[in-house]
């Protein structure tokens, strides 16, 4: 009995950290940029379709997809910022939303275009697709490479935002773009180079899931869903609490599965609703 | 504001700009086919499927084999001497798409009889204004026993007639195979989290619990649309321990949960699993060598069965048309565009009250077998095989083998639909 409630922990924390990797770059975009990007599910889509592509159409293996998808889907997303979002900054947010809303739009039928309507499933990377026994029962190895990748890109931004000069200055520029550009800080560049790992994390996560999911059209949206209320719950700018967000909503999943089926799809909902009451800004966010 | 345009000047304009594009549109639309019709108008078929997203599959071979249909036909001179055209659209798994497709066939495009339509929810929604549109509907996939047995036989619609065999096949055939698995007593199942799953788990259970008092049922688990992490679900399921997993996942779903399934040694730890829609063509090409043999599938045809000529000839037409060999959706849509003729001949007319009493009670030869449309239910009676999955170096895709075929008379339900099974 304490087994199988630890397996389905386990299996909660796998989805977690799917959750967590396209939720981090959700809410750095907005930490930092105060850009609510809709379009992200569509980034985590086109970062599962072209490491799908990196593996179909260009014969690469699995690293080298996920690398591709990643820098693929961040260099993409430096072109939007440039290019879309730049120029709305002054504007009222409604506009925000409604750029990158007509974005899922606009990636949903171009990615029908190029990879057509169907979805498609790809092979499974060598090496990772086997299965190893954790408490008592098979566990695949690759969800127990998704928990690792999720720990390691946490690690990857902790360092670079607490510990690097680069990420100081986007700290600084989060909390106050006007002093940070009269410190000298080139901000605009810097705004662009977020939404670019933004972009990238978007593209990485999608591109984890492909060996063990299905790649579709539209398979982002549903996804950015459960990653809106993760950073909800966190607060909204947060990555400290989009991970915690992340680690409650996987976690919720697992055992509302287990416990509470009939209910298991609102139960992250009324956790947000909760915690909303109770700390309108989220676990982690500042209130004001 | 001098100088610049008022906002209802701009709204008036834009409107009378919209406007002008639609109108040129419809008649362009309207005057294009006529410009070279020869001397009667042609033959319109509506039809419509999922096209996109995790059930896309299911749309596209549908399409495949209507457009199959329509191109023999208009080959052969087409029906009672008139050109038949067909056109496709998404219905996208939404009820009110689905609706306004059929309004858009019926009421902009002028079309004879619908065709089609792949999800239960959005086939309900449809039956429910074909009698106000006035036109015959002849389902192709969408398999809710709902729809048969009280849409038509109980609420009398006539309007509604279906060439697939509904949840029959996936509830109840499934337990006359099931029941003979004596080292399997512990069922359970993993299935979606709507109407479907829930009514073929319940069928499947009384059917098999009537054969067998001594089974017992340990574990469910329903997954939310559009799944895509199966790994709570599998976890909870396995953690009761069962001997046999029974589930309707279908399309995309399918693919990503027996893959995942694979990986937390589903497979090695039970005696039996069966997949009600496991042979449909695009599961058995997304798995490919993934898909693990022994594993009972069905689907509502199978291009192996039956072995006749008709058949043959149908899987290599089809084959040389679209390079792969026809899933159910493709003969279903072939067949209702085939079964559209049959009544329009049979009647001499289009109209669809002519239609309508020529279909009640029509046989007809089709590649799946000879389809009985009953009289009461307007429900097509045919066989279809279950089968296990096997790994034949003749194909590029797994198939099934193995086949087991009940008799129409023992699984299907049949009017007044008071026993759950045989007559």
């Amino acid at each position: 009995m304490v087994q199988n409630l630890l397996f389905q922990g386990l299996v909660g924390l796998t989805g977690a950290m799917y959750l967590w990797l396209i939720a981090a770059g959700l809410t750095l975009i907005f930490g930092v940029l105060r850009v609510l990007n809709f379009a992200h599910g569509s980034l985590y889509m086109l970062g599962a379709y072209f490491a799908l592509s990196a593996s179909l159409w260009m014969h690469q293996g699995f690293w080298p997809a996920l690398a591709v998808a990643a820098v693929g889907v961040g260099v993409l997303g430096v072109l939007l910022e440039v290019v879309f979002v730049r120029p709305i900054y002054r504007l009222a947010i409604a506009y925000q939303l409604l750029l990158t809303f007509a974005f899922v739009l606009i990636f949903n039928d171009a990615v029908k275009m190029v990879w057509g309507p169907l979805y498609q499933a790809p092979p499974m990377p060598a090496g990772l697709g086997g299965s190893v026994v954790v408490l008592g029962r098979p566990y695949p190895v690759y969800n127990l490479f998704i928990l690792l990748a999720g720990v390691v890109v946490a690690a990857a931004l902790w360092l670079v935002f607490d510990l690097t000069p680069w990420g100081r200055a986007v700290r600084a520029a989060a909390s106050d773009r006007e002093m940070a550009a009269a410190l000298g800080v080139n901000v605009p560049r810097l705004f662009s180079q977020v939404f670019g790992v933004g972009a990238g994390l978007a593209g990485l996560g999608g591109a984890l899931t492909v060996p063990m999911q299905t790649v579709s059209p539209g398979m982002g949206e549903n996804v950015v869903v459960d990653a809106f209320v993760v950073v909800v719950i966190g607060g909204l700018g947060n990555l400290w609490g989009a991970f915690v967000g992340a680690l409650l909503v996987g976690l919720l999943q697992a055992y509302g599965t287990l416990f509470v089926p009939v209910f298991d799809l609102a139960l992250a909902f009324i956790v947000m609703a909760a915690v909303l009451i109770w700390r309108p800004a989220g676990l982690f966010g500042r209130s004001g | 504001m001098a100088g610049r345009i008022s906002r209802r000047r701009f709204i008036k304009k834009g409107l009378a700009a919209a406007g002008g594009v639609v109108a040129l549109g419809t008649a362009i639309d309207r005057l294009g086919p006529a410009l070279y019709a020869q001397t009667k108008p042609p033959i319109r078929i509506g039809a419509q499927g999922i096209l996109s997203g995790p059930y896309g599959g299911y749309g596209e071979f549908g399409r495949q084999g209507g457009l199959l249909a329509v191109e023999e036909i208009n080959h052969n001179g087409g029906i009672l001497g008139r050109e038949v055209e067909i056109r496709f659209r998404d219905e996208e798994l939404k009820p009110p798409i689905t609706v306004s497709n059929l309004r858009y066939f019926v009421q902009d495009w002028g079309a004879d009889v619908a065709i089609g339509i792949d999800a239960s929810n959005d086939v309900l929604a449809a039956a429910e204004v074909m009698p106000q549109l006035d036109r015959v509907l002849i389902v192709h996939h969408a398999a809710t026993e709902k729809l048969n047995e009280i849409d038509v036989y109980q609420k009398h619609n006539q309007y509604v007639f279906r060439v697939c065999v509904p949840v029959y096949q996936d509830g109840i055939a499934s337990a006359l195979i099931a029941k003979d698995f004596h080292h399997v007593k512990r069922w359970a199942t993993i299935s979606p989290d709507y109407e479907y799953g829930y009514t073929c788990w319940k069928f499947f259970r009384q059917v098999l619990s009537h054969f067998r008092p001594d089974v017992q049922y340990v574990g469910e688990a329903w997954c939310k649309f559009n799944t895509a992490d199966f790994a709570p679900y599998i976890s909870k399921v396995m953690a009761q321990k069962p001997e046999g997993i029974f589930s309707t996942q279908w399309g995309g779903e399918a693919v990503a949960f027996v893959r995942q399934a694979k990986r937390f040694g589903v497979f090695q730890n039970i005696g039996a699993m069966m997949i009600g829609m496991g042979a449909a063509m695009d599961v058995l090409e997304g798995l490919g060598a993934e898909y693990p043999d022994g594993v009972w599938a069905s689907c509502r045809y199978w291009f192996r069965y039956p072995e006749t000529e008709r058949n043959k000839a149908f899987v290599e037409r089809y084959h040389k048309r679209w390079g792969h060999y026809p899933s159910y959706p493709s003969e279903m849509m072939y067949s209702c565009v085939n079964t559209a003729k049959a009544a329009m001949e049979k009647a001499h007319s289009t109209k669809t009250a002519d239609l309508i009493a020529a279909l009640q009670g029509m046989e007809l030869d089709t590649p799946a077998g000879k389809r009985l449309f009953r009289a009461e239910d307007h429900q097509a009676v045919y066989p279809v095989p279950w089968g296990q999955i096997t790994h034949d170096p003749a194909y590029p895709m797994p198939i099934i083998a193995n086949l087991k075929v009940s008799p129409t008379t023992e699984y299907y339900r049949w009017p007044p639909f008071t026993k759950l099974f045989g007559v």
